[in-house]
């Protein structure tokens, strides 16, 4: 998306979701995000989830975002990461209350009100659900290309082909799904524990004929890692857990350079 | 565009009248005031729910003048029309438009 309006130039836009709430999917967009900056590309991180915004905490972002003199946001640079959250305009103990045209009119502020400058990668971190944040976002801007996280229950799983729909009501592509907290390690006795199951997402993706982008484990290391504000891939990129975020950014990175040719022509309106 | 009916021009076909170009080269033409009456606008969608059996729809004054002023794209999906009778909220969806061209008579628009 290049826009001489707001001088901003982003090659890929990929959303994160989920359809169900507390499945991972802020922790794998911020490390993603931080595989993929870790390779040598320009990311961005939004973080569209304005109910319950955890990007800045995950980040361990303490900087806020300032203005220029037209009144455009510079997003927070951490860790080579450009990110913009509405936690950076809501006190912790806040709650965002709002209908539709709100929610609207943020996610176009989000996309034409910051100077993202050029980027290789946007990722924006969506609320649970198909709602308003995820129509205003495909109305707003062509998609790249959509992850769906899930762990591996049915109850997830069941709501997560919900987000696989939206996106193809909207003709947004999908580049794959996640299978987040996929397996146990007891970190003591070292034997392994499917604790919400595993293979569901990868079954799920070969039904709906999307991509199987990788498994992440459920291990106390990420959400230490998540909670201190040193997401998994910074604070310790030679361990398992980061090493699996780093084969799920190298697919996602191949498979958004495989597209094929003419895969983000947009019709050509001359009205 | 990987799907054969994705449109990849849209352009007048006349003064009045809508032009789309799909990719798998079919060329659908809508009459301006038949794209108008499809408004799927929640306003106009109610409007145009079904009536009881030998009830009359009354078409509104002038509908044979209104025509679009500017057509945008919404995302990867959709055309939101403005036309010249002021109204924009319809978002009409490729894959309603391609399933209902006027010369295919599938479905109707309105």
């Amino acid at each position: 998306m290049t826009s001489q309006e707001t001088g901003n130039s982003i090659r890929y836009v990929i959303p994160v979701a989920s359809g169900k709430g507390g499945v991972g999917k802020s922790t794998v967009t911020a490390n993603l995000a931080l595989a993929l900056a870790r390779g040598g590309a320009r990311v961005g991180v939004m973080d569209a989830d304005v109910y319950g915004p955890s990007i800045p905490m995950i980040l361990g972002v303490t900087s806020l975002p300032e203005t220029d003199d037209q009144d455009r946001l510079r997003p927070v640079d951490q860790d080579g990461l450009k990110i913009i959250s509405m936690g950076f305009f809501m006190a912790p103990e806040q709650a965002v209350v709002w209908r539709g045209p709100m929610l609207h009119k943020t996610m176009q502020q989000f996309l034409n009100g910051v100077i993202w400058g050029e980027l290789d990668y946007l990722l924006v971190d969506l609320p649970p659900g198909t709602g308003d944040i995820q129509l205003s976002l495909c109305q707003s801007i062509p998609i790249t290309g959509a992850v769906i996280v899930s762990t591996p229950q049915d109850v997830a799983l069941n709501v997560a082909q919900k987000a696989v729909a939206m996106f193809r009501t909207l003709n947004a592509p999908i580049l794959g799904i996640i299978e987040n907290m996929s397996d146990y390690v007891c970190p003591h006795c070292g034997v392994h524990d499917e604790i919400f199951g595993a293979g569901g997402a990868r079954t799920m993706a070969e039904r709906l004929g999307v991509e199987f982008l990788g498994a992440i484990p459920l291990t106390a290391v990420i959400r230490r890692a998540s909670d201190a504000g040193r997401p998994v891939v910074a604070a310790a990129p030679d361990s398992a857990p980061a090493r699996a975020f780093a084969a799920v950014a190298e697919k996602v990175a191949s498979l958004v350079n495989a597209r094929p040719e003419g895969a983000d022509t947009r019709p050509r309106v001359t009205f | 565009m990987n799907n054969p009916s994705a449109p990849v021009e849209i352009g007048r076909a006349n003064a009045h009248d809508v032009r789309i170009l799909w990719a798998d080269g079919h060329e659908s033409v809508y009459p301006a005031a038949d794209l108008r009456l499809a408004c799927p606008c929640a306003s106009c969608a109610q409007q145009s729910a079904p009536r009881p059996k030998g009830q009359i729809r009354l078409l509104p004054a002038g509908i044979q003048a209104v025509h679009p002023v500017r057509i945008e794209l919404i995302g990867q999906y959709a055309i939101r029309v403005y036309w010249s009778d002021g109204h924009s909220e319809g978002i009409y969806a490729f894959e309603r438009l391609r399933a209902a061209c006027p010369c295919c008579g599938v479905e109707r628009l309105a």
